[in-house]
């Protein structure tokens, strides 16, 4: 039987990310008609390749898409006056 | 005029090692200080944390910070706090730093907060006692952070916590999770002082700007909201620098 695109798959997910090994309590997932889309930012590129790859592992008869960003770390070039 | 650089939320570990440092080196440059708003490190282990100092720590600016539920989710936050103060950074829990810079005062008052919500959509403290014990949290910790915000006498007076103290700089997070990410008795914390300025973290899908009720200006500064290794506020912009006078 294949795994269903529905409410508990996506709860599954959400506990699977926020366990004690990834860790990841800010990444959307968003349920497609046949895919699953994973978004939001972590902070390194190993981070987003291992939460892909182990909910792979966890569903591998999902189709997953990968859109998880890495926040940029770049220098400010501006200053807010408080007030 | 002191210049404050703020950020959250940095999860550190080792495959962070190198990603902020050129952005840290140059900091010196752009503030006088670096405020840190909670979630150092990924699991509060140890071994994060000495990663959070090897990346954070050494700067040549006065480090000031608060821990977040990240860096408790090990239970080994003491054993985290001390590597930070080993290391020369200030960690606030229910505590407030002075920092003189050029001549002024600016007072850095801390708490890790907790959830609770907000007006309107708030936990209270009645019924089950697992209740009256989150609620009784966020009271106790929100007068923590009053208390220590009246105990210093400065120029300019920061709040600095990992929770949100208003639902403005929440917005883009889920409305039925805002009580996990904050709570209005932070904020009410805050009114009751003479506070400049409210840095917090936590909210990663939040946004950036806010107002207490009482208009203290508030900034979400977690990571990925400001897409940048650190913010800088200026604060005292009228202030004349004694350093300058003196010359
Ligand atoms: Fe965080
Ligand atoms: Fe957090």
């Amino acid at each position: 039987m294949s795994t269903q695109l529905d409410e508990y798959l996506e709860a599954e997910i959400q506990s699977l990310l926020t366990d004690g090994r990834i860790a990841e309590l800010g990444i959307t997932v968003n349920r497609r008609e046949h895919h699953l889309v994973l978004g939001g930012e972590v902070e390194s590129t190993q981070r987003r390749d291992a939460i892909c790859l182990q909910i792979n592992e966890r569903f591998p008869d999902v189709q997953i898409v990968c859109d998880i960003g890495i926040t940029r770390a770049q220098a400010p070039s501006e200053v807010e006056e408080i007030s | 005029m002191i210049r404050i650089a703020a950020v959250g939320d940095v999860h550190v570990d080792k495959d962070v090692l190198g990603r902020f440092r050129p952005a840290l080196e140059e900091l010196p440059d752009r503030a006088d200080a670096l405020l840190i708003a909670g979630d150092l490190t990924r699991h509060g282990t140890v071994d994060e944390a000495r990663c959070f100092v090897t990346e954070f720590g050494g700067l040549g600016v006065p480090v000031v910070v608060v821990l977040g539920n990240h860096d408790h989710q090990s239970d080994q936050q003491a054993r985290v706090t001390d590597v930070l103060t080993d290391a020369g950074i200030t960690v606030l829990e229910g505590e407030a730093t002075v920092l003189e810079l050029h001549g002024h005062r600016l007072g850095i008052a801390g708490v890790k907060g907790f959830g609770g919500g907000f007006a309107g959509a708030c936990a209270s403290n009645f019924g089950e006692r697992e209740m009256k014990e989150f609620v009784g949290t966020t009271e106790v910790i929100a007068q923590r952070l009053e208390a220590a915000l009246m105990s210093v006498q400065v120029d300019a007076l920061v709040a600095l916590t990992h929770y949100a103290p208003v639902p403005d700089t929440l917005v883009g997070e889920p409305l039925e999770i805002y009580a996990f990410l904050g709570c209005y008795q932070l904020g009410r914390a805050i009114d009751a002082t003479p506070a400049a300025l409210a840095l917090h973290g936590h909210a990663h899908h939040g946004s950036e700007r806010g107002r207490t009720p009482g208009g203290v200006p508030v900034r979400n500064v977690a990571h990925p909201v400001i897409k940048q290794a650190y913010n800088v506020y200026q604060l005292l912009s009228d202030s004349v620098d004694s350093a300058l006078v003196a010359n």
